[in-house]
């Protein structure tokens, strides 16, 4: 337990600090990816949503305090991004697989490796659409210069997410954990 | 002996409560501590009270040098992998720009060639313009002989062009040689430093006329002695030989007049099998020919005597005269005399008997000769082509022969 809530924090600084200071020099086509959302994304499908709210609310809070762009912006979005793409993707309990069962229902889940670029899609795709509005109520008119940004910049991120998602679920123990069950 | 259990069918250890309690406690006690710094920071951003914000400034205590550490590490992997890619343009580039370089070091050495031939067409369109009326032609040098003796090179135009042999050769207007050997494609130039070349010549300034000849066969020098010069004239060092338009009509060595062939190096006469000759340098660099000019100039003379060979006829009208004159006939029967008309003897005083039986003196009236009418006094004058008579000479072929007169008769009369 402690070990695995060390690893969750360094892994949370961790990816606080990539997409502090390395998410500029990976830009493709100026569009950085959102490498935080990334690593939740990850942890979100191998460990959980009680760790992905720890990890997104601490990455929002530093980010919030060391890199704030907006206010309240990444301390409020980015937990609830990463909540959002955990309530969709995350692994499902026991007891919720047993209550599909009871109501009839397929109880199945996607392979994890697909569900991690998913979520974290799903995680980037609300993070971009809550800063294209806010950019539109700014009174910027939004074209498909915006739009295709976007996309790239979600794409990006999910690409990211499943290249990642090996050595961190490596070094967390989610293969052994599966293994073991 | 004791069997391995393998790790995934390995007990957990039961969780006991307290750890549980103690798990759950510390999770919740996680939340909470990052709720309350989460809640502090926005009542410190809307409240704007400084107390709020000492939790965030001692976060942002601690992450800053953490911070700068990890960017440290971050910017010089990034400076790393940009110096790498920067060697490998720089590499990339290196080996374009030397591409590059090589291909425009070849394109300055054809630029240049390209600019020293413009340089020698100049010349030679000058030298063609000055000498227009001499129909010069331009002709490549296309093979040279290197021997010590003779000094020959070949160009590229023969008679397909209109060389013809011992036709004048020049190179920045001072005279190279002459052709010979000439074919439909190509030409032979023998030099005037070639000892088997003979140029009639004169100096420009006495105006003595001499025989240049090359030195190359005699000593091996690129050079050309001038003989058969006036012995109570010296030639001056840097007087210019020039050729004199003096030739053989029958080889057809005959160069237009006034090209430059040297000047005179040095007064001092030499003396060659009894014969005195001064040393002449030639103008023309022989070293370095590349292109020269053909004068394809036609000795009027020669052209005369081209016209000969045609076959227009003379026609000479006779001036009427009293006097009957012999018939000249100009041909095989040169200068042969027609037969003259031989008069009738003029009869004498006869004695006649007439009718009353005296004797009578009669004189007969006297009777004109009359010609025969298969002579004629005519003047004939030969085909010249056909009696394959020469005169020396040959007059230039009229554009419509005047008709030949009739048969003129001559009567002649008796004393």
């Amino acid at each position: 337990m402690l070990s695995k809530l060390l690893k969750v924090s360094a892994l949370t600084l961790l990816a606080y600090l990539l997409q502090a200071t390395t998410a500029e020099y990976l830009s493709l086509w100026d569009i950085a990816p959102g490498l935080a959302l990334a690593v939740i994304a990850v942890v979100t499908v191998g460990l959980g949503r009680k760790y992905t709210f720890l990890m997104s609310l601490t990455i929002g809070y530093l980010l919030e305090i060391m890199l704030p762009m907006l206010d309240y912006l990444a301390l409020i979005l980015y937990p609830v991004c990463c909540m959002l793409g955990a309530l969709a993707f995350s692994d499902k309990s026991e007891r919720r697989l047993e209550e599909e069962r009871a109501a009839g229902r397929r109880a199945r889940q996607l392979d994890p490796h697909i569900r991690t670029p998913l979520c974290a899609a799903l995680s980037a795709a609300v993070f971009e659409g809550v800063n294209l509005i806010y950019v539109y109520l700014s009174g910027v008119t939004l074209d498909s210069g915006h739009f295709g940004r976007s996309l790239v910049c979600v794409l990006y991120t999910a690409a990211i997410a499943g290249v990642i998602q090996f050595p961190i679920r490596a070094w967390l123990g989610v293969y052994k954990l599966a293994k073991a069950r | 002996m004791k069997l391995k259990v393998p790790k995934t069918e390995r007990k957990r250890p039961q969780d006991s409560r307290l750890r549980r309690i103690l798990r759950r406690a510390l999770i919740i006690a996680l939340v909470v501590g990052l709720m309350g710094l989460a809640a502090t920071h926005l009542l410190a951003l809307i409240t704007g009270y400084d107390v709020l914000a000492v939790p965030e400034e001692g976060v942002s205590a601690v992450m800053t040098p953490l911070q700068t550490g990890f960017s440290t590490v971050v910017d010089w992997v990034v400076d790393y992998l940009y110096t790498l890619k920067l060697r490998a343009r720089i590499e990339l580039e290196y080996n374009q720009l030397k591409t590059e370089n090589e291909q425009l070091v070849y394109d300055a050495m054809l630029a240049e060639e390209m600019q020293h031939k413009l340089s020698v067409y100049e010349n030679l369109y000058d030298e063609i313009s000055v000498n227009e009326s001499l129909n010069p032609l331009v002709a490549t040098v296309i093979g040279r002989e290197s021997g010590n003796y003779f000094s020959v090179f070949t160009i590229n135009k023969g008679s397909n062009d209109g060389v013809e042999d011992y036709m004048a050769v020049t190179m920045d207007g001072a005279m190279v040689g002459y052709t010979y050997n000439v074919t439909p494609t190509k030409s032979t130039v023998r030099t005037i430093i070639d000892s088997e070349a003979s140029i009639a010549a004169l100096i420009q300034s006495s105006r003595d006329q001499g025989t240049v000849r090359g030195t190359l066969g005699v000593d091996g020098t690129p050079l050309c002695r001038m003989y058969y010069l006036p012995e109570d004239n010296l030639p001056r060092p840097g007087d210019v030989v020039v050729t004199s338009g003096v030739g053989d009509l029958n080889d057809g060595r005959s160069f237009p007049k006034g090209i430059p062939i040297g000047t005179v190096r040095e007064s001092t006469r030499g003396m060659e099998s009894n014969k005195q000759f001064v040393v002449v340098e030639p103008q023309a660099d022989f070293q370095h020919i590349e292109y020269v000019i053909v004068l394809r100039y036609q000795p009027v003379a020669q052209a005369v005597e081209e016209r000969a060979s045609t076959d227009a006829g003379i026609s000479f009208t006779p001036l009427d005269s009293p006097v009957p004159v012999p018939t000249v006939q100009i041909g095989s029967d040169f200068y042969q005399l027609a037969p003259t008309p031989t008069p009738s003897p003029t009869p004498g005083p006869t004695v006649t008997v007439g009718e009353d039986g005296q004797e009578e003196l009669v004189t007969p009236a006297p009777v004109e000769p009359t010609p025969d009418p298969g002579e004629s006094y005519e003047y004939q004058v030969p085909d010249a082509a056909a009696t394959d008579m020469s005169y020396g000479f040959t007059l230039p072929p009229t554009a419509t022969p005047s008709p030949t007169p009739p048969p003129l008769d001559l009567s002649v009369e008796e004393d």
